[in-house]
C-alpha cells in the first residue's frame, strides 16, 4: 500500500488519482474529528470539507518531514479553533453558544461523552488526539506545542479519572453504560 | 504502585500499551507485567478505558467527492498544467535570446546535478557507515531471557503464545527456551533476517518477534537458522548469498509449505530505525511469485510485497496484511 506521504508528494506532482486515494483515506476519521467535537453533524461536515479544501490549497508547501495525518490534524485543529472562537463571539452571554442536542444518541455514546466533559479541556484535547484520531505522543506535542513528557502525563491523569469514572458508573449507575451489566461481543468488559 | 517492587511506572506501563516505550524498555515491561498481577490489572483497566472510548462511533459522511473539492481540486491541477505550460510563452516574450536561456538553464542543470551527486553520495555513505559491519555478539542478544520469552510471545495472541515452543538467541544460535504443544514456534529475528541489501543488515537494535504456524515453523524457520548459523560463523554477505543459493539448489533448505504464514503483532519489536515498532500485520509466504498475482501494492489493496526474500537470494514471496490489533487486543494506528 503506497503511503500518505508518497501519496501527498505525488498530488505534489499533479496527481488527482493520489489526492482521491489520500481522500478516500482520512475522509472519515476527519470528519470523526469534527463530529466528535462539534454538536452540529453539518458544521463538523463543512469543516471536514474546508481541511481538504486547505490540503489541495496548500499542497505545494506540505514537506515530508512530517506525517500526513499530523499535518491533515493539524489544519484540522486550526479550524477547529476558528470555529469555536465564532461560536464564542457569536454568544451574548460570552460563553459558547449551546449546540444543538442531538437526539437518538445511544446510550453509551452518552456516557462516553459525560465522561469525557468531566475532563479539564487540554487533557480532554490530548485523549481525544491520541484515541480516536490515534496520534503518537510526539505528534500530539509537536500539534499542541507543549513538551511530549506533559502530553504522556496528562493523557495518564485523564486516563485514571476515566478508569475512576467507569468503575463510579458500574456501581451506581449500571443502565447507562450497557457494557457494565452485559458486555457486547467484540468488546472487552471492564475489570 | 512503589517503584522498589515494581521496575516501572505507572505511567511508564501506559506508554507501553500505547507503543511509546523504546524497545528495551518496552520489552522489560512486558517482562514485568508477565510476572506482576498488579501491573496486570492495571493494564486491563486502561484497555478497558480505550475500548470503552470506541463506543462513541461516529456515523459516516455523505459518499463520493462533495463537489467544491472536485472543483477545487480541478482548478488546482490546472494551475499546475497552466504554470508549466507558461514557460514558453514568458520565454517568448521576456527573453530576447533563446541562446541565452538555454545557457543559463544548462548552467542550473549542472549546478543541480552536482548538487543532487554530491547529496546522493553523501547519504549513501553515511546509511552505510551507521552499521558497516557486524557488531560484536553480545549487543544481538537480550541480557534478559525471560524478557525475551516474553517479546517473543507478544508476537501473537495469547491464546497461540501460550501453548507455542519458544526460541531464544544464545551464544551458538536460537536454542528451545520452552517447549510447544501447538506446533507453533515464537522467537525473536535479528537484523540479518533482513535482506542483504539493506542498510540496517548489522542494526543491533533491530528485534523483531514472530510467531510461525507448523507449516512456516518447518519451511522458513530452517531459513533463519541458516543465517543465523553462518552470520555467527563469521561467513560474509558474499559467502552466505552462495551457501543459500546452494542449500536451495540441493534441496538442503525447503521450499515454503503450503499455508505457511507468521504472526506479527507485537506491539514491543522494533523492526528498523524507520519502521520502529511499526503496525501488526500477518505474512504469508510461497515460492517465488509475481506480486500481482495477490494485488500486492496495488493502489487500495491491504497486501503489501516484504522485499525479505523474492529472490535475495532466497526463492520465496512474502505477502503482507496489517491487522487492526496488537497481540494484546489493543487498537493499532489506522493505516
Amino acid at each position: 500500500m503506497t503511503s500518505d506521504e508518497a501519496l501527498m508528494l505525488e498530488f505534489q506532482g499533479g496527481s488527482r488519482a493520489a489526492f482521491e486515494e489520500l481522500f478516500a483515506r482520512y475522509r472519515k476519521p476527519v470528519y470523526g474529528f469534527f463530529r466528535r467535537r462539534l454538536n452540529n453533524p453539518e458544521r463538523a461536515e463543512d469543516l471536514a470539507q474546508e481541511t481538504f479544501l486547505a490540503v489541495i490549497r496548500a499542497a505545494s508547501r506540505y514537506e515530508p518531514r512530517a506525517s500526513v495525518r499530523t499535518y491533515l490534524y493539524g489544519i484540522a485543529l486550526k479550524l477547529l479553533a476558528a470555529e469555536r472562537r465564532k461560536l464564542l463571539t457569536s454568544s451574548t452571554s460570552g460563553q459558547p453558544a449551546a449546540e444543538p442536542k442531538t437526539d437518538g444518541t445511544p446510550e453509551c455514546v452518552l456516557w462516553v461523552r459525560q465522561a469525557m466533559e468531566m475532563l479539564d479541556a487540554p487533557e480532554r484535547e490530548i485523549l481525544m488526539l491520541r484515541e480516536y484520531e490515534q496520534l503518537r505522543y510526539s505528534d500530539i506535542a509537536e500539534l499542541l506545542r507543549i513538551p511530549v513528557n506533559t502530553v504522556r502525563s496528562r493523557l495518564f491523569r485523564s486516563r485514571l479519572a476515566l478508569k475512576s469514572y467507569l468503575k463510579w458508573e458500574a456501581k451506581n449507575n449500571p443502565a447507562l453504560r450497557p457494557s457494565a451489566g452485559q458486555p457486547s461481543p467484540g468488546r472487552r468488559g471492564t475489570q | 504502585m512503589s517503584t522498589s517492587k515494581h521496575p516501572i511506572e505507572q505511567e511508564e506501563l501506559m506508554a507501553y500499551l500505547d507503543g511509546e516505550l523504546p524497545m528495551e524498555r518496552a520489552t522489560e515491561t512486558l517482562s514485568h507485567m508477565e510476572l506482576c498481577p498488579e501491573c496486570q490489572t492495571l493494564a486491563t483497566d486502561f484497555r478497558g478505558v480505550s475500548q470503552e472510548l470506541l463506543a462513541w462511533e461516529v456515523e459516516s459522511p455523505e459518499a463520493g467527492i462533495p463537489s467544491e473539492i472536485t472543483a477545487a481540486l480541478g482548478e488546482q491541477l490546472q494551475k499546475r498544467e497552466a504554470s508549466k505550460v507558461n514557460w514558453p510563452r514568458l520565454e517568448n516574450s521576456v527573453m530576447t535570446s533563446r541562446w541565452a536561456w538555454a545557457g543559463a538553464f544548462a548552467i542550473v542543470c549542472v549546478a543541480v546535478g552536482l548538487t543532487l551527486i554530491l547529496i546522493m553520495h553523501n547519504r549513501n555513505e553515511d546509511r552505510s557507515t551507521v552499521y558497516p559491519s557486524m557488531a560484536s555478539i553480545e549487543h544481538y542478544l537480550m541480557p534478559d531471557r525471560n524478557a525475551e520469552i516474553a517479546l517473543a510471545r507478544s508476537a501473537a495472541p495469547e491464546s497461540i503464545s501460550s501453548d507455542a515452543k519458544v526460541l531464544v538467541l544464545g551464544w551458538r544460535g536460537y536454542e528451545t527456551a520452552i517447549e510447544g504443544r501447538n506446533g507453533f514456534v515464537c522467537m525473536v529475528e535479528r537484523s540479518w533476517a533482513s535482506p542483504f541489501d539493506s542498510a540496517e543488515f548489522w542494526n543491533p537494535k533491530i528485534r523483531v518477534p514472530e510467531c510461525f504456524n507448523p507449516a512456516a515453523a518447518r519451511s522458513i524457520l530452517p531459513l533463519t537458522f541458516k543465517r543465523t548459523e553462518m552470520v555467527l560463523g563469521g561467513l560474509s554477505k558474499a559467502q552466505m548469498i552462495d551457501s543459500i543459493k546452494a542449500g536451495f539448489d540441493n534441496k538442503e533448505l525447503p521450499a515454503p509449505e503450503p499455508g505457511a504464514m507468521c504472526y506479527m503483532m507485537s506491539r514491543a519489536g522494533y523492526l528498523n530505525d524507520t519502521l520502529g515498532h511499526h503496525i501488526p500485520h500477518l505474512m504469508f509466504y510461497f515460492p517465488l511469485t509475481d506480486k500481482s498475482s495477490w494485488g500486492a501494492d496495488l493502489p487500495d489493496s491491504p497486501v503489501t510485497l516484504n522485499p525479505q526474500f523474492q529472490g535475495g537470494p532466497e526463492p520465496i514471496t512474502e505477502f503482507v496484511i496489517p491487522v487492526s490489533k496488537w497481540s494484546d487486543g489493543t487498537a493499532a494506528p489506522a493505516m
